[in-house]
């Protein structure tokens, strides 16, 4: 009979560490679709937080807009398209830190990583949608210069018609804050995948989290595995959006070096810690040679990445997160 | 063991059946591993055909009405492609070390 009683009392142990105390929301901003997991938190806490979290991907997706004017926010549509050269206008600390950031990894990423490029990328845009053609360089010969923009001190100024794009790694840096929120409410066990901007904290059963990295241009195919926890995981990839033209494939990230879209690799998939620096990076990797890219990653520290090209590639210490 | 101790076993069991039924429910995936490493992830939902590569050729998997087969494959048995459609069971192709599995071993997340 004891034996029995404890027997149930496993069972109702194990239901209970498995499902009952995971809390999810899918939510829809920035362009994506933003799943949310919580998992070994009580319901009130976790409703709680799914509700800020939201609260916090609808403000960013607000400030970082660049196609919508919303009430009583001064946002990047605002600084691109109402705002006039050589005026200076007064943003928020946290548009001001998101810009700050994207300044900030322009040095970083020597030059590749520029939130001035919106004006090319635009150009782009119209002929992705329309699948043909491809631009000439008179059409894409537009100011992209970082210089030409200022922000001191939360004011900020165009020296000329410069369009804002944050699109390299605003979804790593929401994400980013979202996961530093989560920690400092101690709820440590959650997964965010903002659009394939994967965010994971510390495991929620005896195993890692396990992540499926999809095949390029053919994603019901996986091609590795990965058990990892308080990791960013980002992919780059032309697979994700893109037009063909002629036999080429043009992708959505556009090297501000060449102002074209570059073919070295299929996709390639970042970890690291930081979220946003995840975002950053497999986009800078994605526009350079796959030799400098593995360079660049195996001379950093705490950052690997794997690349899906002809082959495979991957940095050094890749295989730590490998599903063994 | 007496009477309610009966009772306790049934009412017991009838939970975990009806708890497995629930989790069976949600196996609309099957899963391909070559090596145990998972190669493929395929639905169920959706009748197709597939082909990976095992380790004496290409094995071909059909998938039809919820229920996954071995269509084809080299080996000198045919084991795996003999054992028809399933959807629970799982099958294994020894010679081609590839194991289809249904198996609610779902990733965490896919990107």
């Amino acid at each position: 009979m004891k034996k029995i009683v404890l027997l149930i009392l496993f069972i109702f142990i194990l239901s209970g560490c498995n499902k009952n105390d995971m809390y999810d929301k899918t939510l829809f901003y920035m362009d994506t679709a933003i799943e949310i997991k919580l998992y070994d938190v009580d319901e009130e806490h976790a409703n709680k937080a799914l509700s800020d979290i939201e609260k916090m991907y609808e403000k960013y997706h607000k400030l970082t807009d660049r196609y919508n004017e919303y009430e009583d926010v001064i946002n990047v549509y605002y600084l691109n398209n109402v705002l006039k050269v050589n005026e200076k206008i007064e943003i928020s600390n946290e548009l001001s830190e998101i810009i700050n950031y994207g300044i900030k990894m322009y040095d970083e990423t020597d030059g590749y990583i520029n939130i001035a490029m919106g004006n090319v990328i635009d150009v782009w845009k119209e002929y992705r949608e329309k699948e043909s053609g491809v631009p000439n360089l008179y059409e894409l010969d537009k100011p992209i210069d970082i210089s030409y923009i200022s922000l001191t001190d939360n004011i900020y100024l165009k020296k000329k018609d410069v369009k804002l794009d944050l699109g390299a790694y605003v979804k790593g840096y929401v994400t980013e804050l979202v996961g530093k929120y989560l920690e400092d409410e101690n709820i440590n066990k959650y997964l965010i995948n903002a659009g394939g901007n994967v965010k994971l904290g510390n495991k929620y059963r005896l195993k890692k989290y396990n992540v499926g990295l999809e095949e390029p241009f053919n994603t019901s195919n996986i091609y590795k595995t990965l058990s990892v926890e308080n990791v960013s995981i980002v992919t780059s990839g032309s697979y994700q959006r893109y037009y063909e033209y002629d036999g080429n494939i043009y992708s959505h990230i556009i090297n501000p070096k060449t102002l074209f879209p570059d073919n070295y690799t299929k996709s390639v998939t970042v970890i690291t810690e930081n979220s946003a620096y995840a975002d950053i990076m497999s986009t800078y990797l994605f526009m350079l040679p796959i030799e400098d890219g593995l360079k660049l990653v195996n001379e950093k520290e705490g950052i690997e990445a794997i690349w899906y090209s002809d082959q495979i590639y991957y940095s050094d210490s890749f295989d730590k997160y490998e599903q063994k | 063991m007496n009477k309610s101790d009966f009772i306790l076993i049934l009412i017991l069991s009838t939970v975990i059946f009806i708890f497995y039924l629930f989790l069976n429910d949600k196996k609309s995936y099957a899963y391909v591993y070559y090596e145990n490493n998972l190669i493929k992830k395929i639905d169920l939902k959706k009748d197709d055909i597939y082909k990976v590569n095992g380790y004496n050729g290409e094995v071909i998997i059909e998938v039809k009405d919820n229920k996954l087969r071995v269509k084809k494959e080299n080996s000198s048995l045919h084991l795996c492609s003999k054992q028809g459609f399933v959807n629970n069971i799982p099958i294994v192709c020894l010679p081609n070390k590839i194991v289809i599995d249904f198996n609610n071993n779902e990733y965490d997340v896919v990107v």
